[in-house]
């Protein structure tokens, strides 16, 4: 027998070892009015866990016949590799309730997520529940391949204590327009009151731009988002003000270049965040926080932000769909939507959340301000690729904004252009 | 005949403080000053670590080099315990090791000793194999095995999903075989004449002069799954089926802002990580000793 | 059954190792699968784990670089192209890729000679009757055991801006700091991996010491040559296998570079000063979902590996 063949043996009984496939595609008809268990995933963070928890037990014990099971996963740059992962081998529940918007249009792609069109009254439930904003989430065939769920409207935390330490008056900051906002930040550190003045991430992940680039964009431009009839658009007057604002703080020593482990707001490493309001548990007991909007160029008050959403889709290998779609409704009724705003701080994605939870936001009057901003945030593009159009901006970002190499102006124009050819290619 | 024999194999394990061909005594000033040095920089980290790990505060100051200097608590320990539920971690990572060594040693001495002393079709395939096998990265072949494991095979959420790919060590295969192939022939010979089948000539006569190899091979062996943190991460998605590596790396990158002292708590959890690992090499480096090691050199 | 025996069946061409072999049967017999067929079953369950685990997988990575490939939910058909050489075009024109191959070059350049001369030394020095010889062995050794993950945190916070290194450096110290300087970013990692690899080669090393015959040390010593000497003269080329093993290891270690950049620098550090190929790989692969051009840049890997390789054997057989 010759080596050739001792291979062809092997090779057939690899293959007949690797064809086979215990899990199998699910047949969409019959999953689509069926009914039965279902499994969710929800983060792991401390307040959503507990929410999760109490939803899931308030809904089996309603339908004993129709058990819900949940399930944390991790959250932070691994959740979207984690969810992909599930996808492909077919072991992602029916519901996962953390499921970013930028990763809508890939998991789409691979036939991973479920239209919820097809259910009688979907788009009407999205629709009424969400209002305009519900626009930003319709995927480019028209119809509706997520939820959206709850937001966290970008604003800009300081520090009272340090501010004060600074010679800062700690209840009404100059923080409004790109001149007053270098100058306090200068301050802080001049002053010695903290290390840096802010210290977004400055680390490659392709959603660390949302925060320090996109939040700011969406305030100057008005709420454009990134792309817009199938071009880049920060190639403006409003982008390259925010990225040479951000090019003079790191170049002035205000913001650290380097990863920090950990909070560096909350460890007083920095006076400022550029953050959502489910940062707020991390800084209880160790930061006396103020409020700001993010700041415009000349100090004109903004309603828009960036949402930093989170929302919810079914995937296709949910065997029970009728069910899924019903636990999802039962999840963001009116009065879950009020449960999860106390739990948790976040804003559910919902029209007028100010005058429906007014109890909640009399006894917490800082969260009222999210509250007003939550009906102007702007929410990533929904276009196939965003992932790496996401990357492609932050790793030029990191290149000129961060490490001053090349000129802003230049680069935000060569990085546009490549945006629209990968936008084209897709 | 044979026990003269016999007796010349077992000079690999004597102890290498009596070893014939270390240098001759001389004024060892130099090697004590050399590997003291040596010796502080490589343990200095893990020094920092131990004494992090149950500081009350982190700075990066050096105050930070003197115990109790930031305070002395155990609550670093009880915050990572929180966390991550370390005696669960720990089992995972345990049964996770386990199934590899099992895996290896019964299946891969086996093949050591077929790859070595019998003389079959295919046996240089197999062994070209095994080389190319080291020098291609995992993680080229990452996403084909894992839908591979978890799709075609169902194995997702699985601690066989998790050892399925470690399941044979290559590398302490190629320290068997090493081993085997020192063997001299008349032993074999003379059991093969008894009438022994091949079957027991490897277990009764082969594996017990090879010891040093089998220990040898379990240790280079639980190295790899124990600090493996990329694959069980992909495959596992309950928090009750990760290894310690897998959990202490989620809670690094995720939630250890939230802590007291969150620099602190990743230190305790990285000394319980660490502290088996380095026991247990402790413990058996008298027979983990550099002659077992050598053989790989000569080949 | 001599020593040099022994010597001579491990020193041989392993593929030539079945000259030794022991035979039942007279050589003139001729078998079909071989002097020993059960040896097939022996080898079976490994060899068919090498066959799905490795071979497979291999073989659908050099399928997926020639093809538009991506991973869909299952059940889910779509196209998949023969793309010929395009993935590779993709691949070593992105400049992130073309970077991440230099840092690993400038990795190897500082890492491979530091673990070879590092190692030696240390293991030269380990070789005699020392006290406390075991437990300077296991001190270096301790870092080679232990989980990157655990020892990356304590790094971190050494290396930091404001860390204990950059204090006791006072003004020598690199700004911006070590990680996220871009011409320091890749030597600190190069540091690290040396540091926690160097207790493996060591013991390679005081193998091959102990195999030295100490009649040549003891007639060198006889002629008058100093310790320096004898060490250029006898120890050197008395380890010379040892030492290819050693640089080859380094090199195929390096070359599949993954934990350390993911770890210490978060992906790929400043202006991707110290990404990896297999980061990238792992970047396009997983979280991007472009195992195609990801399967590209791993095939170019494991062929430049297998070059170095081979130019090494070139050399060591000069």
């Amino acid at each position: 027998m010759r080596p050739a063949t001792a291979l062809l043996i092997t090779a057939l009984a690899a293959s007949a070892l690797t064809a086979c496939s215990i899990v199998k595609p699910v047949d969409a008809t019959k999953a689509r009015a069926s009914r039965g268990p279902i499994a969710i995933w929800y983060s792991n963070n401390p307040q959503e866990v507990q929410w999760g928890n109490q939803v899931v037990k308030s809904w089996n014990a309603a339908h004993p016949g129709e058990k819900a099971s949940g399930q944390q996963i991790p959250t932070g740059k691994t959740s979207e590799a984690v969810i992909q992962a599930s996808v492909i081998a077919g072991t992602e529940p029916c519901l996962i309730y953390n499921t970013s918007p930028a990763s809508v249009p890939s998991f789409q792609a691979i036939g991973g997520l479920v239209a919820l069109d097809q259910f009688p009254g979907g788009r009407q439930y999205i629709e009424q529940r969400s209002g305009s904003q519900a626009d930003q989430y319709r995927s480019p065939d028209g119809k509706f391949y997520q939820l959206p769920w709850k937001s966290n409207p970008v604003m800009i935390f300081y520090n009272k204590k340090l501010f004060t330490k600074a010679g800062l008056d700690p209840n009404h900051p100059k923080l409004a327009s790109y001149a007053d906002f270098l100058a306090t930040a200068k301050r802080v550190v001049s002053t010695h009151a903290a290390r840096f003045a802010i210290y977004p991430a400055p680390s490659s992940e392709f959603f660390q731009s949302w925060y320090d680039f996109y939040s700011m964009y969406a305030a100057q431009s008005g709420g454009v988002q990134l792309i817009k009839n199938g071009k880049a658009t920060f190639d403006d007057a409003a982008g390259r003000g925010v990225a040479n604002f951000w090019r003079q703080i790191y170049a002035d020593g205000l913001a650290g270049k380097e990863t920090y482990s950990g909070d560096p707001f909350a460890d007083g490493v920095a006076a400022m965040a550029i953050v959502g309001p489910w940062a707020i548990a991390s800084y209880q007991g160790k930061v006396g926080w103020g409020l700001a909007p993010v700041p415009t160029s000349n100090g004109q008050p903004s309603n828009h932000t960036f949402s930093d959403a989170k929302n919810v889709a079914m995937y296709a290998s949910c065997t029970h769909r009728e069910t899924a779609w019903d636990f999802l409704k039962f999840s963001t009724s009116q009065d879950q939507d009020g449960k999860f705003l106390q739990a948790t701080g976040q804003m559910p994605m919902r029209t007028g959340v100010v005058t429906t939870y007014a109890s909640y936001f009399a006894k917490n009057p800082a969260y009222k301000t999210f509250a007003k901003l939550a009906d102007g945030v702007v929410e990533v593009p929904n276009v196939p690729g965003s992932v790496r159009i996401w990357q492609t901006f932050r790793d030029a970002w990191s290149k000129s904004v961060i490490f001053a190499d090349g000129s802003v102006d230049a680069t935000l124009a060569a990085t546009a252009q490549s945006i629209d050819q990968l936008l084209v290619k897709k | 005949m044979t026990a003269v024999r016999t007796e010349q194999v077992h000079v690999d394990e004597a102890e290498p403080d009596a070893d014939a061909n270390a240098r001759p005594v001389r004024a060892p000033a130099w090697r004590y000053v050399l590997l003291g040095i040596g010796a502080i920089v490589f343990l200095f980290p893990f020094y920092y670590m131990i004494i992090g790990s149950f500081a009350k505060r982190s700075d990066g100051s050096l105050k930070g080099l003197i115990p109790g200097a930031l305070g002395l608590t155990l609550h670093n320990y009880a915050s990572i315990n929180a966390a991550i539920d370390l005696p669960r971690s720990l089992l995972n990572s345990l049964i996770f090791t386990v199934g590899v060594l099992i895996g290896t040693l019964f299946f891969g001495t086996v093949a050591g000793y077929a790859l070595a002393r019998l003389n079959f079709r295919g046996r240089g395939l197999v062994f070209a194999s095994m080389l190319l096998l080291q020098t291609v990265p995992f993680q080229l072949l990452i996403i084909p095995i894992y839908v591979l494991v978890a799709r075609n095979y169902g194995l997702s959420d699985s601690y066989l999903g998790m050892i399925a790919p470690f399941a044979i060590n290559s590398t302490a295969v190629f320290v068997f075989r090493q081993y085997f192939l020192q063997l001299p022939k008349e032993l074999f010979e003379a059991a093969r004449i008894d009438g022994a089948s091949e079957w027991r000539v490897l277990w009764s006569v082969a594996v017990p002069m090879v010891r040093p190899a089998l220990l040898t091979g379990a240790l280079l062996t639980f190295i790899g799954p124990w600090n493996e943190f990329l694959w069980p991460f992909l495959i596992t998605k309950k928090q009750d089926l990760q290894p310690l590596a897998v959990s202490l790396s989620n809670y690094i990158t995720t939630a250890s802002s939230l802590a007291h002292n969150p620099f602190g708590t990743i230190l305790a959890g990285a000394c319980v990580l660490a502290a088996p690992a380095v026991l247990l090499f402790v413990v058996f480096q008298r027979k983990f000793v550099s002659s077992n090691i050598g053989s790989g050199v000569k080949g | 059954m001599t020593t040099a025996d022994v010597t001579a069946a491990t020193t041989a061409d392993p593929m030539a190792a079945g000259a030794g072999v022991d035979d039942p049967l007279p050589r003139n017999h001729r078998r079909i699968f071989g002097r020993h067929p059960i040896g097939m079953l022996f080898v079976a369950p490994y060899a068919l784990f090498i066959a799905v685990l490795f071979a497979y997988p291999l073989g659908l990575a050099v399928y997926m670089s020639f093809h538009r490939y991506i991973f869909t939910a299952p059940g889910v058909g779509i196209a998949r192209p023969f793309v010929g050489l395009q993935n590779y075009r993709d691949a070593l024109g992105d400049d992130a890729v073309r970077r991440s191959f230099l840092n690993i070059l400038i990795f190897l350049v500082i890492n491979v000679p530091l673990t070879v001369v590092l190692s030696l030394a240390l293991a030269s020095a380990l070789n005699s009757k020392l006290r406390g010889r075991s437990f300077f062995r296991t001190a270096y050794y301790v870092p080679y055991v232990t989980a990157s993950v655990a020892v990356v945190g304590v790094w971190l916070f050494l290396f930091n801006g404001s860390g204990l290194v950059n204090r006791v450096l006072g003004s020598l110290a690199p700004s911006p700091s070590w990680l996220i300087n871009s011409h320091w970013a890749m030597p600190s990692i190069a540091g690290f991996v040396t540091w926690k690899q160097l207790g493996f080669f060591i013991l390679l090393y005081l193998a091959a010491l102990q195999n030295v015959p100490k009649e040549l040390y003891e007639s060198s010593s006889v002629d008058g040559a100093t310790a320096w000497q004898q060490f250029r003269a006898v120890t050197i080329p008395g380890v010379r296998h040892a030492t290819s093993l050693v640089t080859l290891l380094a090199v195929i270690t390096g070359a599949n570079l993954f934990t350390e950049p993911y770890l210490l620098t978060g992906g790929g550090g400043p202006n991707g000063a110290s990404a990896s190929p297999v980061l990238l790989m792992y970047q396009f692969g997983i979280e991007q979902n472009r195992p195609d051009v990801a399967a590209a840049i791993g095939v170019v890997l494991v062929l430049g590996v297998l070059v170095l390789a081979g130019i090494q054997r070139l050399l060591d057989r000069g």
